[in-house]
């Protein structure tokens, strides 16, 4: 007798149901042991940031191991353990959670999205653990959302916007501008930064169009800007979901109607998007080709980082290598990795490595350092496998683009 | 109204995209009872495929390939694996092929690694078609074209042909078509090869637009459940008729309300359950079953 279903129909939504809240975590075992370091390392493997993720594992695992070949942390050997957050909020703090009552890690560092990294930091603020934030650059991050244990070096959006705005503002302070942005804290801070700048100056704002973290089609947005037909068309996106958004917007012909602004991009971004990224202008915290010229530190990170990898390393690497060096000399100075103590020492304490002096602000923990506003060459101008990808318009330095401290909303813990 | 008729024409080539996907799903589901979460790795499959066969032989040879790759390995999944689960409860073949996709996908991850990789669009298609007061994107529509041609395709076999005959009458009563002596077995196995043939020609073609990372796959098969669901189980003209829709609903949301995008699909899916639970185009005998 031929087993017969009884609801079909109810088994296959149940089915479309299951598929719509599949979602894992695959956090890296590493057991805790007493004679060692702890340090969790929380970046999408997967989903539209993993190219993102994976390039900041690959400095964080050069990172530990020159620490490690050098004596460790005051001795101690540091270990890592790895999770995958793909991009999403509640992935990154269960990871973290496990990195840090699993594991024993004392510090959390990593993060490709300003979404997960908003939700880590209240996490270790709860837990009272150190958050050294890589790849995040919405605003929220060290402003509206702060906390005491939480310390982001990585440019925010109000300095991206306020250095894209002083280079471009004679090119794009008039006209029409478009907007697609992704639509979470990350994609509103870097809109509202940039509407801040260039409106006032006679920018005309005519669509604000946001779409979720992880389209993949966004051919109903380019169809509508290229109706509206705009001067300046902004996609705030990143990651692959950039790569898809630009490429897509070219074969509706808008890199060659507009004038096409990223305001944040990386080396893999780039690449990505092959020709598409021509003229196009954006930001970069740091670039491996300009810092290697005039900082030692820079060169020697960028050469081992290609001795060991045959790739160059992307801003986001670089963010998160020296996070973990700044992590050490912190450590070293409060002999103890008790973030009570430690926390005093990263507000006031300077370093000179891969872009000049640099501290993060009291006030808001957020790091002063360098931006870079950036142009994209034609793919056939770019050496080094792609990797040359761009010119540098100009170098901003941190204090004259930060946020005023009147201007914040920040409101620190006391510990 | 340029804006509007924009966004019509984007909606319908969205919804044909749509549409390729959910038919392997639907005509799957429709003749073996098998609700195939490993439907979105057929099509990272499929996409991976066409990705190295182009780079080393060209774009057509890599649609070419895609479909065929992914037929060979459905037959062997269907031979080997899944011939057990046709027709069982829902929870084990979720559980089989929900493993399935995983498995895919991590092998992806191990052979291409996690990066993001795109077959650049042949230079002849990068250009946008004229149609009077704008202008679109021409690969955006060869593919709807295309879908079109592959839908007229899929339709001929399940109308006029003995095989197509067996999957129609399996929809309606697979246990009668098997107690007439129909060679049920043989039908499945061509069946299911033929939608994941599909998905995996779709992966292939819709590389130069979508780039494709190991969980692509993903990404696509829930839009698709959706579609399948609106439209009415295993019915072809469900899918079809399902995925304009769920193209439309989208293309319009964005215009007016684009962070409404992705929950109108959603809502619509609600609404069709709560009016229509078989699907706009669904048979009804599919629910007394």
């Amino acid at each position: 007798m031929t087993h017969v279903p009884s609801t079909s129909r109810g088994r296959f939504i149940g089915g479309a149901a299951a598929a719509s809240a599949a979602a894992f975590g695959f956090p890296g075992i590493l057991s805790a042991q007493s004679k060692q370091i702890v340090i969790g390392l929380n970046v999408p493997q997967s989903g539209p940031y993993s190219d993102q993720g994976l390039d900041q594992l690959r400095a964080y695992n050069l990172a530990i191991d020159q620490v490690n070949k050098s004596g460790g942390i005051m001795g101690l050997q540091v270990k890592a353990s790895v999770g995958d957050d793909q991009t999403k909020a509640d992935v990154a703090v269960q990871n973290a959670q496990n990195m840090i009552d699993r594991d024993g890690a004392v510090m959390i560092t990593g993060g490709s999205s300003t979404g997960t990294a908003v939700a880590v930091s209240g996490l270790c603020q709860r837990k009272g653990s150190l958050f050294m934030a890589t790849l995040t650059h919405g605003d929220d991050t060290t402003n509206q959302a702060c906390h005491k244990h939480t310390f982001r070096r990585y440019n925010d959006a109000y300095m991206s916007s306020q250095a894209l705005a002083r280079t471009l503002i004679s090119k794009y302070g008039t006209g029409t501008w478009f907007h697609i942005t992704a639509d979470y804290s990350w994609g509103w801070s870097v809109h509202d930064n940039l509407a801040a700048v260039v409106n006032p100056k006679g920018a005309k704002e005519i669509a604000y169009v946001k779409l979720k973290l992880g389209t993949t089609d966004f051919s109903a947005a380019l169809s509508q800007a290229q109706a509206a037909k705009p001067d300046v068309l902004v996609l705030t996106e990143f990651g692959a979901d950039m790569v898809n958004c630009l490429n897509q917007a070219a074969t509706f012909g808008l890199t060659k109607s507009c004038k096409i602004l990223v305001p944040l991009v990386d080396e893999y971004m780039a690449k990505g998007t092959k020709d598409n990224f021509t003229n196009v202008v954006s930001t970069a915290p740091f670039y491996w080709q300009y810092h290697e010229k005039s900082y030692n530190e820079a060169k020697t990170f960028v050469r081992a980082f290609y001795d060991r990898y045959k790739t160059y390393p992307s801003n986001g690497a670089e963010c998160a290598y020296v996070n973990i060096l700044v992590y050490k000399k912190a450590v070293e100075r409060a002999q103890s990795t008790d973030p009570a103590k430690l926390i005093p020492i990263l507000e006031t304490m300077q370093w000179n490595l891969t872009k000049g002096p640099e501290h993060f602000r009291k006030e808001d923990h957020q790091g002063v350092n360098s931006v870079l506003v950036v142009e994209g060459l034609p793919e056939a101008d770019r050496g080094e496998g792609g990797f040359a990808y761009a010119k540098v318009l100009e170098e901003h330095n941190g204090p004259g683009v930060m946020a005023p401290l009147d201007g914040l909303v920040c409101k620190m813990e006391t510990a | 109204m340029v804006a509007l008729s924009q966004a019509l024409l984007n909606g319908l080539v969205l919804g044909l995209i749509y549409v390729a996907i959910a038919v392997g799903l639907t005509i799957v589901f429709g003749t073996l009872r098998l609700v195939n979460f490993a439907h979105g790795a057929f099509y990272a499959i499929g996409a991976y495929v066409g990705l190295v066969v182009a780079q080393q032989a060209g774009l057509w040879w890599g649609f070419l390939a895609a479909p065929i790759a992914v037929a060979l390995f459905a037959v062997v999944l269907d031979r080997v694996l899944l011939r057990p689960f046709y027709g069982k409860d829902a929870t084990s073949q979720i559980l089989v092929t929900f493993g399935i996709a995983l498995i895919v996908e991590e092998t992806l991850r191990l052979i291409f690694g996690s990066t993001t990789q795109q077959y650049p669009m042949p230079a002849a298609l990068t250009t946008s078609v004229s149609l009077g007061a704008f202008v679109y994107p021409a690969y955006r529509l060869l593919f709807a074209g295309f879908v079109i041609v592959m839908l007229v395709l899929v339709w001929l076999f399940i109308e006029r042909t003995d095989y197509g005959l067996i999957v129609r009458a399996g929809v309606r009563d697979r246990t009668m078509v098997q107690l007439l002596g129909g060679n049920i077995r043989q039908a499945s196995t061509i069946v299911f090869a033929l939608g994941a043939a599909i998905a995996g020609l779709v992966g292939a073609a819709a590389s130069p637009i979508y780039s494709i990372a190991p969980g692509t796959g993903f990404a696509f098969l829930v839009p698709s459940f959706v579609v399948v669901v609106v439209g009415g189980l295993g019915s072809f003209w469900g899918a079809v008729l399902g995925g304009i829709l769920i193209g439309e609903l989208q293309s319009l949301t964005t215009l007016v309300f684009a962070p409404g995008a992705n929950v109108i699909i959603y809502l619509c899916m609600a609404l069709v359950l709560l009016l229509r639970p078989q699907g706009l185009l669904g048979e009804s005998e599919v629910i007394r079953q």
